[in-house]
């Protein structure tokens, strides 16, 4: 995310009216998302000992300030200056000390920040990968994609930077009243007065802008998304030769977006103006009262005794400091809005939902493999979680081994459902799936998928190469065997054109008929292979091209069982046997 | 200097688009820095001489308060105002820099072979894009903002103590500039090959995740689901070896700033506890010079994040740049003699990196009102042909002469925006009426008298909120309201169900006449339009039949029947 973004988002704490930058209050919402991720004591405790580590370099700070104020009051008071050797000594071991231990703290919170992320994105992950996809609430890909990737990436700087800051915004103000109190209780009441008065100020200058500004931060977000938009249809731009009128619109949109911008974030930044005012004045006043103080002008104060000039710069010293962690908090203040979405935007991710049959890997073969595979699906009936309706009510289907059989319906009567439960792609609720003499179930679903071929009618393109495309990287489909399975689906001269590039994302580049013999050559490439099942492979197709991949699909699933389901009547025609599917029945046809 | 040149074309947009904005911007960061700087120099003067001063009560009633107590007042709301007024000038700057940068993007984006790259790899590159942006956006706000306040601070402190002694002034200018600078260019030059790997990773780690979810089945039933999940926690621990060493590299700067703070604040106390002690110097004004280097590295300290986050801003730089030099400049086709719409003579197009041509040495002509239809099997060249005609993409060889044409994509294009202004692409000047006729013969005017914003009604990303058969009856009303001599149409009706289709094609068809058509399909229905089939073949024409001949049926029937 841009420094832009950063600011919007700083903009929209800031005007909230709890965006208040003393937050008194160190439990936060959205905190039990980050304890119960790690659970473990020894992962706290690394961040507490973080925000301690930072807290005690910042508290470092009040020897240092004593140290100069002693030294520069030596130097008026006229001593030899090599008497404020040792003082500029301490100064520069308590400065060294205090750098090292902001470092080391920075680098503890950064190492336990780091660690909850990956973890969080792994449970994202894998929860993700177990996900059923016939479970309709699961995460469209893009979504999950942005959530993983950039949105996640706000969990870091929430966790390793606002929490150690809040910590010292809590602390550090009150340790410096304590170390200012005893020598004047005016100055020490002075900074007490200006600080609650902050959040004060800020809060009331933001009711004002935050309705406005918040329309203002999903406008500003959808600049880049004005932006991708035409980018995605450049062609129709071109072709209607709107590039100079797209061009100027977006520029004028632009434009009037950064007027009304500019139209809040002149109220908006009043909030960190009252900040810097109250800071500085602060400061100011200090020093003013000192001063008259010892011009005798103002001889209260200071408990009825008279500041030395050393007290009177140790003071003065603390009095910017007073307000340091304050300006700080409310630098890193977005990163907790940012953060928590974030947090809670992968927690939502990794939610269970419905999963996939057998997702542990099990090794090992667990069905004969001299025999065939057959299928036998009993009373099977299939509703969405979530949604009484069945899209399967009492299924009666089976295949012998080497048998043939097509699965016709019209669109929406559950052919695609039922192939995808043959496949253990989900649970059903009832009823009872056989393949090769094993019930379908958690412990047998992984073992028995690794005899079957699937052959979806969108078939996925990965991120590589045809090549990379056909073998998937298993380790048994070797170079020779990718090589037979572009010949079988006739993709050579595809190969020939596209040579080792990538494939465009989405298979574009290739054509609907050439990305289903895609999925034919990654089905062929498999080895060990009983049981093909093909959901509408020759949907959308021209006649030539559904003919060859029909000869295609033939050739992969010679000598074994398969199972197609279609609505193609060709297709249907040339199986052993046809089941017809009509909602919510299905019967013997031939 | 490879960075400097990658940054020119950036850095000139910044200039060009708001000048005054940038450097006021950096101006008040200035002042708001070296008014603190000074708030506290002076308070600390202020005490120290109040307190020498109050010592005696001759002196006491005789030392001017006014000055330095009003000094400190102002010095105090000065800060706070060009604070103020360095926010509202930086972030006005970053936005006008945002719009004219968009611009320049899109228009950079809109040459033939770009958008060609556009269609090949949309999401990835997209989302490269904005990401290279937002890196791009830090540029001003933590590279270039920061060094200039750091740069005037440096010479502020030189200055001040200067006067004190020349020689302190000098050594601690060196030393701020030495480590002020040193540590964020040691950090920027450290950072830039991990925030490289950075992005890098995160890219991975972005299309594994989509290869993970939008491929799951496919994975599952053939084993692989396991290793993706490794793949994506590859990338991941890639990228967390990355953030690692970035933080490393922050970690030690931040402590290098710690270091060179303490030492500059350690050694100038020496020096002036020296000076005052042989009298060059009064006690206040000694003080005054050490609450000066204590303050004095602090902007410094602004430039790490940006220094560590260089690497990606060099890298958005570089990727983004080159683009931007480029104006693009209307390449005037050649025209076909009288009578022609198109003629091609000897074409042959090559994709990039392809060994072999996909459309090879094809020549053919289309007279003005012809209809023709390219059938083939699919991936013969059908839509590279279209492409080509519509000049997105560039022969390798052979002659190409056509009359501006109108193109229909196979993927309907719409956009987010008001159905006015989807319309008004194709007619800028189109008024309601016309548009109404063209809705009317695209047979889409129910539905937008149906709506309550009518025309106004906005959609969403890529035409969201119309299903698939109104959008191609929008796009289709696009197309009408182009009053182009040659259209261009890509399976015009593919996706929609039957009855729509036909409605579609009958409308399309009354509204053929005066305009020649070239329609790719393998749709039946489709090809009926057409006086002339021309059947392709591994980019090659392979028959051209024209009505009435037999064949011409033969190859109809051939085609999918719905």
């Amino acid at each position: 995310m841009g420094p832009t973004a950063d600011a919007l988002l700083a903009l929209r704490s800031e005007v909230s009216p709890d965006g208040h930058c003393v937050d008194l209050e160190p439990a936060a919402n959205g905190k039990p998302v980050v304890e119960g991720l790690a659970d473990d004591n020894e992962g706290s405790g690394a961040l507490r000992n973080a925000c301690l580590l930072q807290v005690v370099a910042a508290l470092l700070f009040i020897p240092q300030a004593g140290l100069l104020a002693v030294a520069v009051g030596n130097i008026v008071a006229g001593a030899n200056w090599r008497g404020v050797v040792w003082l500029a000594l301490g100064l520069v071991v308590i400065g060294a000390l205090r750098a090292g231990l902001d470092a080391a703290g920075m680098r503890l919170a950064f190492l336990k920040a780091r660690k909850a992320l990956s973890e969080l994105r792994e449970r994202a992950i894998t929860a993700l990968a177990q996900r059923s996809p016939l479970d309709v609430t699961r995460p469209a890909s893009g979504l999950a994609a942005s959530v993983i990737t950039e949105q996640a990436e706000a969990i870091l700087p929430y966790l390793a930077r606002f929490r150690p800051t809040r910590l010292k915004a809590t602390l550090i103000p009150l340790a410096i009243l304590a170390s200012i109190f005893p020598f004047s209780w005016l100055a020490a009441f002075v900074l007490l007065l200006a600080a609650p008065l902050i959040p004060l100020f800020m809060a009331l200058i933001g009711w004002g802008a935050k309705a406005a500004s918040e329309k203002q931060l999903i406008e500003m977000g959808s600049m880049n998304g004005f932006l991708l938009d035409r980018l995605r249809g450049m062609t129709t731009i071109r072709a209607f030769d709107a590039v100079d009128m797209t061009a100027r619109r977006l520029r004028a949109d632009a434009q009037s977006l950064q007027l009304r911008t500019m139209a809040v974030l002149r109220i908006a930044f009043l909030s960190s103006a009252v900040l810097e005012l109250f800071a500085a004045l602060g400061v100011a006043m200090v020093a003013v009262y000192i001063g008259f103080h010892y011009l005798g002008q103002l001889p209260f104060g200071a408990w009825g005794g008279r500041l030395g000039l050393s007290e009177g710069l140790f003071i003065l010293l603390l009095a910017p400091a007073f307000f340091e962690p304050l300006r700080e908090l409310s630098a890193v203040w977005h990163d907790r809005a940012a953060g928590e979405a974030a947090l809670a935007a992968l927690q939502q991710l990794a939610d269970n939902g419905v999963a996939l049959l057998g997702t542990n890997d099990v090794a090992g073969s667990l069905v004969d493999e001299s025999k065939g595979v057959s299928v036998k699906v009993e009373a099977l009936s299939f509703s969405h979680a979530g949604n009484d309706a069945e899209v399967l009510h009492n299924i009666d289907l089976e295949a012998k081994p080497g048998e043939r059989v097509a699965i016709l319906g019209p669109s929406g009567s559950g052919k695609s459902t039922l192939l995808a439960l043959v496949a253990g792609l989900s649970p059903h609720a009832r009823g009872r799936i056989t393949v090769a003499d094993h019930v379908l179930s958690e412990s047998t679903a992984q073992q028995l998928r690794a005899r079957m071929i699937w052959i979806g009618q969108k078939p996925h393109i990965f991120a590589g190469s045809l090549f990379d495309n056909i073998s998937l990287g298993r380790p048994e489909v070797k170079t020779n065997r990718t090589r037979a399975a572009l010949a079988l689906a006739s993709l050579e001269h595809v190969a020939e054109a596209h040579g080792n590039r990538q494939i465009g994302e989405g298979g574009s580049g290739l054509s609907g008929g050439e990305i289903l013999r895609l999925a034919l050559a990654r089905a062929a490439a498999g080895t060990h292979k009983d049981l093909v099942l093909a959901d509408e492979p020759t949907t959308h197709l021209d006649t030539a091209t559904a003919q060859e991949i029909t000869e295609g699909l033939f050739e992969i699933a010679r000598g074994k069982t398969l199972i197609v389901a279609t609505h193609d009547p060709v297709l249907a025609a040339r199986m052993d046997r046809i089941v017809v599917l009509s909602p919510r029945s299905a019967r013997e046809a031939a | 200097m490879g960075i400097l040149r990658a940054f020119r074309p950036i850095v000139a947009i910044f200039y060009t688009e708001r000048r005054f904005m940038l450097i006021a911007g950096a101006l008040l960061a200035a002042v708001t820095v070296l008014a603190g700087i000074a708030l506290l120099g002076l308070s600390g003067w202020f005490i120290t001489a109040t307190a020498v001063a109050g010592l005696s009560s001759m002196t006491a009633l005789a030392f001017d308060v006014f000055a330095p107590a009003a000094s400190i007042r102002f010095l105090a709301l000065l800060r706070t105002a060009s604070r103020y007024g360095e926010r509202l000038a930086t972030h006005d700057a970053t936005l006008g820099v945002l719009a004219g940068l968009r611009e320049q993007l899109f228009r950079s984006w809109s040459r033939p072979q770009s958008a060609r790259l556009l269609i090949q790899r949309p999401s990835r590159l997209l989302f490269r894009l904005t990401a290279d942006i937002d890196a791009l956006d830090s540029l001003y706000l933590r590279v270039l903002v920061p060094a200039g306040v750091a740069i005037v601070t440096a010479f502020a402190v030189t200055v001040t103590l200067g006067l004190m002694h020349p020689l302190l002034g000098l050594v601690a200018g060196f030393w701020l500039v030495a480590a002020g600078l040193g540590i964020p260019l040691l950090a920027a030059r450290f950072a830039s090959a991990p925030s490289r790997r950075r992005a890098h990773a995160l890219e991975a780690l972005r299309s594994r995740t989509i290869d993970l979810v939008a491929g799951q089945t496919d994975l599952v039933m053939t084993g692989r689901l396991a290793a993706q999940k490794l793949a994506v926690a590859s990338a991941e621990r890639r990228a967390a070896a990355a953030d690692d060493q970035l933080n490393w590299v922050e970690v030690f700067a931040s402590a290098g700033f710690g270091f060179a703070s303490a030492i500059l604040l350690g050694g100038t106390m020496l020096a002036l506890a020296a000076l005052s002690d042989g009298g060059a110097i009064s006690g206040p004004v000694a003080a005054l010079g050490v609450l000066v280097a204590l303050a004095a590295l602090e902007p410094f300290a602004a430039l790490r994040r940006g220094a560590v986050e260089l690497g990606r801003t060099v890298l958005a730089a570089r990727r983004i740049a080159p683009g931007l030099a480029v104006t693009c400049p209307a390449l005037p086709g050649a025209v076909p003699r009288d009578g022609l719409a198109l003629r091609l003579a000897h074409v042959s197009v090559t994709h990039d990196g392809a060994p072999l041509p996909c459309l090879r040495d094809l020549s053919m002509n289309v007279e003005h009102g012809e209809r023709v239809a390219l059938i083939g099997p699919s991936g013969a060249g059908k839509s590279t042909l279209l492409a080509l005609i519509a000049q997105e993409l560039t022969p390798v060889s052979g002659q190409i002469e056509t009359l501006r044409a109108a193109l229909l994509t196979q993927k309907t294009e719409l956009f987010q925006d008001t159905l006015r202004d989807n319309l008004r692409l194709a007619a800028p000047k189109a008024d309601d009426n016309e548009l109404g006729h063209a809705l009317r013969q695209a047979g889409l005017d129910t539905l937008v008298a149906s709506l309550p914003l009518g025309l106004g009604t906005r959609l969403g990303e890529g035409g969201l909120g119309l299903s698939g058969g109104q959008a191609r009856r929008l796009a289709l009303a696009r197309l009408f309201l182009r009053n182009s001599p040659l259209w261009l149409l890509d399976e015009p009706t593919e996706g929609l169900d039957g009855t729509t289709a036909r409605d579609v094609l009958q409308r399309l068809g009354a509204s053929l006449q005066g305009h020649a058509v070239v329609i790719a399909t393998h749709i039946r229905r489709e090809a009926e339009l057409a006086d002339r089939i021309i059947i392709l073949d591994h980019g090659r024409i392979v028959a051209v039949l024209r009505r009435g001949e037999k064949e011409f049926a033969t190859a109809l029937s051939a085609l999918r029947p719905d």
